[in-house]
């Protein structure tokens, strides 16, 4: 089942199950709770921005939507079916690409591999077509503007900048529905996170759901549709762009606003 | 090398994007590295003094020009090549196999059991090397499962799998075997032992699988970073499972070929031989690190250890020399790893040089 919702955001029909739900989602590591009932929703063409202190649980909560760690408890929705494990693959299959943070790329694989890693393109089912991968994410790599200097070039060979395109290419490839990206512009100058910015916007037109963490508020308050804010492991506040400011934002973030009940927008 | 139209096409079409290069893809620049790469590859270098040797060995005695010398070297090249082919995946995916020298005696005892009591040679060579991949997959689900570093899990099996066939064979040899049987390991086509023909079917397969296969690439990939391939959703825990089950495959088959070929399986079969596998994947350019490794460059490591094995026996200097060599020739192996891998990602040296066209 593939979710069709058009438009730009704002007034989706509400019937539409949402494109990714997350509710009450508890996670930790040892004695670390990185996440502490932690809910989340983003609907197909909206961008939702994902900000937060460093250690807030935003990368957590990425790999725990992309099937990277399983949740202690909690519910993960995709268009209204449940996930029912955690899995990479699954959660793939199910329609969600993600640009981690670390990037994930194998430094002593070529371009061309790392953009289709985990997802080869196939010859008599068992062989790599090599051909078609280095002539296809050369074309990728080229139509998001990220210049390198080949595709068969080894990707540690790359600096932060060209790995971060590499991974952006590999999950905008994929063309599923729902896209999250976990800093994607960290490593970027100007000019790259404007390209980046492009991206989204262009993503967002075509109907994606998109999750962006992100410690810009510049970029956020220019592509985002809606903000949460995350603090300590919990969902401090949510907030329409248009209905907030940057200094409500910050004051979330720091916790000098007090943390909404049940995350819902205060207003 | 890029023309005055490139340059424009550049500079009008890209007027947003990053200046993060120096050049586009460029085919001259891909044929030079190509040269390059060819030329510094570790499977080069083995050539060029595997043949230096031998030049240097027919100018010292006639006995290098004889072609049963060269069926002897080869066949024991061979009987290396095919566990260091299988080796070599193991390394590249980021483990390691020490126990080839007791699978494989696992593997020629167990075949040699069914030959002699007169079940077939199918049936022996198929115990043998079912044998071999039941203490791979045993290798594997500890490594994967219970993460116990490979280096400790192999070497447990390389003492209780020995232990295992000494204790039920009570150290006694099993032979003579039966000519159906032998003639796989004594037997020739056409003037070529079917050792050769086999063991270079092995290694062929072996490197296809490496190079060719999305397995292949899946296998490179967990060895370079395994939590970059798990997250891109490759299964790490069957590839890794499997590439012992591969290694621990082709060492039982080795073992059953050895015993085919002597006629007999002794419980002291294959001992150092993992060592000897290892250095023949290192030598070849194979890292200890993962991620990087050929299968042909593993059968030149085996070919050179044989080469010199043999022609130092045939240049009458004392054998304890041999093991000198080889061990002056493995970390000269492993040092040039290092060398490798510090240039390959030596990123802001790397692109100055490009962007200064210099080939060096
Ligand atoms: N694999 C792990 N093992 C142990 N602790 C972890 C692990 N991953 C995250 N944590 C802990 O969970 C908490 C949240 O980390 P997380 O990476 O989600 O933060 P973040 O909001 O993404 O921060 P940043 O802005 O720095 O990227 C931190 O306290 C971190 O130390
Ligand atoms: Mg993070």
């Amino acid at each position: 089942m593939t979710l069709t919702t058009q438009g730009t955001g704002g007034q989706v029909a509400e019937e539409a199950p949402p494109a990714l739900e997350i509710t009450n989602a508890w996670k930790s590591f040892g004695h670390v709770s990185a996440l502490r009932g932690v809910s989340l929703t983003v609907r197909g063409g909206e961008v939702l921005a994902l900000v937060g202190d460093n250690g807030a649980g935003k990368s957590t909560l990425v790999k725990v939507l992309s099937g990277v760690y399983p949740v202690d408890s909690g519910n993960i929705t995709i268009a209204g079916v449940p996930l029912e494990r955690a899995d990479p693959r699954l959660a793939r299959s199910r329609g969600i690409s993600t640009v981690f943070q670390d990037l994930a790329v194998v430094e002593t694989l070529d371009i061309a591999a790392n953009v289709f890693l985990g997802q080869p393109l196939r010859r008599f089912g068992i062989f790599a077509d090599r051909k078609q991968m280095i002539s296809q994410s050369a074309a990728i790599l080229r139509s998001l503007k990220v210049r390198v200097p080949s595709v068969r070039v080894a990707a540690g060979e790359l600096s932060g900048g060209q790995r971060q395109g590499v991974a952006i290419a590999r999950a905008v490839r994929q063309d599923n529905p729902i896209i999250l990206m976990d800093e994607p512009t960290a490593a970027l100058g100007v000019r790259e996170t404007a390209q980046v910015g492009e991206i989204i916007r262009s993503l967002r037109e075509h109907g994606k759901a998109v999750i962006l963490v992100c410690h810009d508020l510049e970029f956020i308050f220019a592509h985002a549709d809606r903000i949460q804010v995350l603090r300590l492991g919990q969902v401090q506040g949510v907030r329409d762009v248009s209905a907030t400011t940057r200094t409500e934002i910050v004051s979330l973030i720091t916790g000098a606003i007090a943390r909404d009940v049940d995350g819902e927008v205060s207003e | 090398m890029s023309t005055p139209q490139e340059q424009n096409k550049k500079t009008t079409t890209d007027a947003l994007a990053p200046t993060l290069s120096t050049s586009d893809v460029d085919l001259a620049d891909l044929d030079v590295s190509l040269i390059k790469r060819v030329v510094m590859s570790p499977s080069f270098a083995l050539s060029v003094a595997i043949g230096l040797f031998v030049i240097f060995g027919l100018t010292q005695s006639p006995q290098f020009a004889n072609p049963q010398a060269w069926i002897n070297i080869l066949r024991d090249a061979t009987l290396i090549a095919m566990p260091a082919a299988f080796a070599c995946i193991v390394l590249v995916s980021g483990g390691l196999d020490l126990s080839v020298g007791s699978v494989l005696v696992a593997g020629a005892m167990a075949s040699a059991a069914v030959a002699s009591a007169g079940l077939g040679a199918g049936t022996a060579f198929l115990a043998g090397t079912v044998v071999g991949a039941v203490i791979g997959l045993i290798n594997g689900f500890f490594v994967n499962f219970a993460k116990i570093p490979p280096i400790i899990v192999t070497l447990g099996s390389l003492f209780a799998v020995r232990a295992a066939v000494v204790a039920s064979t009570g150290g006694n040899p099993i032979g003579p075997l039966p000519d159906d049987f032998t003639f796989w390991g004594q037997g020739d086509i056409f003037g070529v032992p079917i050792v050769i023909m086999v063991g270079l079917v092995a290694v062929v397969a072996a490197h296809i699988v490496l190079s060719q296969t999305n397995y292949g690439w899946s296998i490179r990939a967990i060895g370079g970073n395994l939590i970059a391939a798990r997250s891109a959703g490759i299964a790490v825990r069957k590839v890794s499972i499997s590439v012992y089950v591969l290694s621990g495959t082709a060492a039982a088959f080795t073992g059953v070929v050895l015993a085919a070929r002597l006629g007999s399986g002794s419980p002291t079969f294959g001992q150092g031989y993992e060592l000897q596998v290892i250095a023949a994947a290192v030598i070849g350019g194979t890292s200890i690190y993962g991620a990087i490794g050929t299968v042909p460059g593993a059968a030149l490591g085996a070919l050179l250890l044989s080469v010199l094995s043999n022609g130092l026996v045939l240049l009458k200097i004392d054998p304890t020399w041999q093991n000198f060599v080889i061990g002056v020739v493995l970390v000269a192996a492993a040092g040039l790893d290092v060398f490798r891998r510090r240039q390959m990602f030596r990123v802001s040296a790397k692109r100055t040089a490009a962007s200064r066209k210099v080939s060096s």
